[in-house]
């Protein structure tokens, strides 16, 4: 008994006296992968102080967390229209953009958005388009086209790939991608309109493998599956997966005619952020270009910084699913924030999507 | 001194009943913690309205208590979510007759093995508890690939047959094989703690009254194993009724059960009053089953296995 009193006492004594707290913490709450380990590390030094990360695999995750009570993030990095609904909770703290003399590296089409006016609260960070992925061997062989929404909606296109396909497990990105090739916009609310996407993702259904936002990478890399809704990113990630383990084929991305959903990622802080300054200087200083870079460097991902571009390598600068051409960005569309009851409604068609036959 | 010793016989009583407390207190208190508060919770939260933000819009607003029925009313009038509890309920019966059609004659076995083998065997079926679940199920993606030697062989089984090639990955079948794999040991451990207890001398008395080796399972090992085989069936059934992460990964688009529907509620869809009514319903019906199943079990149990002693 007194041994284990001792013990406890000295436990006490060195939880006390030990370090912790000595260094100043960076606390950044953010998606698998999408820093650059070498940034970080550069970040660490710059700043003399520790990154502690967490992650998240969906905006919902986070969103979920934080209406739960998590506390102590400083840096959280959301896609645009949650940013609309942790802006209308007063989850965040406006930013100081004195401190942020590299905002100026961003591209203006992407600033000032209808999803944070002015910027207040937020600052772009890196971008993903929700396209088509494809093994190139299999589906030239099949002859089936890679421009249009069509090869994922259409019955006589599917007839050919049953089984081998999947779509995002998300009813927002799925329902995008059928209103846009039923010619409405992505943010379309009329329930006549939902009813039709609805009707047309249940025809093609049956043909899907699966409705998958996990496993559909591998899927790709290991040529189970032949043909995706998903990702640029992920698509790139797979393409690379691939060359690495020497397969005969290519993961390419294929850019739908109708248009596509744009998802921007944006730096923003907490409103009980332990460190704001801290998270002033981070910003800072992933808007520089070279830093900024690498994360496209390492994922694909699409950037908003102009700086970033000459850093940038040039297979990565010329694919058109990272960086779209003019033609392509003026089909692009930012998904918005659905309404508690359209939401309801949005999971009801969802939910008999899942289980009608 | 008779004072003493009854003041002493007292004050042990005392000592003991404040032992009993000592060791039942903790447990009682966690499981008020962490079940009972936040069931209660559940049930509040069922009855209010969700946030546009995620979570509850707050509960007094304008002066007003916002307590409502929406979410109740939403599940009673929109019948796809019942379809969806309806194939939950069919999924885990089939897990629990699966698991238990499985693991009766493994339990048998190790109950039967000598006794040094015994303790190896258990060890050997608690094993895959080892490593993270997760893995398991991503191991069976491995295992169900279309490339895999186990899809190549059924498949060029069926094409003898003239069938089409059939995919194992992202089918209920998938889901169904990972349901009964991850469940099996809770329906063995009980099983087994059960048969082992079983007197040898009630078959050897069959026996020697001619039953032969059907009638002695059927009317003696059986009847006596049925506290087993129901406490096995709990175990297996209320997991498998309320579980998502099977189907998420290894189901097909048809294959999504109720705890994915709960999940979504949580994420996506941002409801969290009408997950947790969902919910609700999830632990009623599984309490009300788990009851019903206790009531026949202790109805047959009083007539048969009285009967099989009494014949025996």
């Amino acid at each position: 008994m007194k041994r284990l009193t001792l013990l406890l006492a000295s436990l006490l004594l060195a939880s006390l006296l030990s370090p912790a707290g000595a260094k100043d913490q960076l606390h950044l709450y953010n998606w698998n992968n999408y820093i650059a380990p070498e940034t970080v590390k550069r970040f660490e030094d710059f700043c003399k102080c520790e990154v502690v990360q967490t992650y998240y695999s969906d905006n919902e995750e986070l969103l979920a967390k934080l209406a739960a009570g998590a506390r102590g993030y400083d840096i959280l990095v959301p896609t645009s229209n949650v940013i609309q609904a942790l802006i209308k909770g007063g989850q965040l703290k406006p930013i100081d953009k004195a401190q942020l003399p590299n905002l100026k590296n961003i591209d203006p089409a992407y600033l000032n958005t209808p999803f944070d006016p002015d910027n207040k609260y937020s600052v772009p960070y890196a971008m993903s388009l929700t396209v088509i992925g494809y093994n190139d061997q299999k589906i030239k062989e099949l002859g089936l086209p890679t421009d249009t929404w069509a090869v994922v909606f259409e019955p006589k296109y599917l007839e050919k790939i049953k089984g081998r396909v999947t779509v995002l497990d998300s009813s927002s990105e799925l329902f995008a991608a059928a209103l846009k090739y039923l010619g409405y916009s992505a943010n379309d609310v009329d329930e006549a309109h939902w009813k039709q996407a609805a009707d047309l993702i249940k025809k093609a259904k049956r043909y899907w493998a699966a409705f998958n936002a996990s496993s559909y990478i591998k899927e790709l890399t290991v040529g189970n599956i032949w043909l995706v809704h998903g990702y640029s990113n992920d698509i790139f990630q797979a393409n690379l997966d691939a060359q690495a383990a020497k397969r005969p084929f290519h993961i390419l991305n294929g850019l739908p005619k109708e248009g596509a959903v744009l998802a921007v990622d944006n730096m923003v802080i907490h409103k009980d952020a332990p460190r704001p300054d801290l998270a002033h200087k981070f910003m800072n200083f992933m808007l520089e270009g070279k830093n900024s870079a690498e994360l496209t460097n390492l994922i694909g991902s699409g950037n908003p910084n102009m700086e970033a571009l000459q850093y940038i390598k040039p297979d990565i600068r010329k694919n058109p699913a990272i960086f779209p051409d003019k033609a392509m960005a003026s089909k692009l569309e930012q998904l918005k924030d659905l309404t508690t009851a359209q939401r309801r409604v949005r999971n009801r068609m969802w939910t008999e999507i899942k289980a009608g036959r | 001194m008779p004072g003493t010793s009854s003041h002493s016989a007292m004050t042990s009583r005392s000592s003991e009943r404040f032992g009993k407390w000592l060791v039942s207190a903790p447990p009682l208190v966690y499981l008020l913690f962490f079940f009972a508060i936040p069931s209660l919770i559940m049930v509040l939260a069922s009855f209010r309205t969700p946030g546009e933000f995620g979570g509850l819009s707050p509960l007094v607003e304008d002066g007003r208590l916002d307590l409502n029925l929406d979410s109740y009313v939403r599940f009673f009038t929109e019948s796809v979510y019942a379809q969806i509890f309806v194939k939950s309920v069919w999924y885990a019966l089939l897990t629990t007759l699966f698991c238990l059609l499985l693991a009766y004659p493994l339990a048998a076995l190790i109950a039967r093995s000598p006794k040094k083998y015994r303790d190896l065997l258990l060890l050997l079926v608690i094993l895959p508890f080892w490593s993270n679940f997760l893995i398991r199920i991503y191991a069976w993606m491995i295992i169900l690939g279309p490339n895999a030697a186990m899809a190549r062989a059924v498949n060029g089984v069926l094409s003898w047959f003239g069938h089409e090639p059939v995919a194992l990955l992202f089918s209920s079948f998938a889901v169904l094989v990972c349901l009964v794999y991850v469940h099996l040991p809770f329906m063995v451990l009980p099983l087994y703690a059960n048969l082992e207890k079983h007197d040898q001398a009630l078959l050897d008395a069959a026996q020697d009254l001619g039953a032969n080796g059907w009638q002695r399972f059927r009317r003696i090992t059986f009847p006596l194993s049925l506290p087993g085989v129901y406490a096995g069936a709990a175990l297996v059934f209320i997991p498998a009724l309320g579980i998502f992460a099977i189907p998420d990964i290894l189901g097909g688009p048809e294959d999504s059960l109720i705890g994915n529907i709960i999940k979504q509620q949580f994420l996506e869809t941002r409801d969290w009053p009408f997950g947790s009514v969902l919910s609700i319903v999830l632990t009623v019906a599984a309490l009300v089953l788990a009851g019903l199943a206790a009531w026949v079990g202790r109805s047959q149990l009083g007539t048969r296995s009285s009967g099989a002693l009494s014949r025996a």
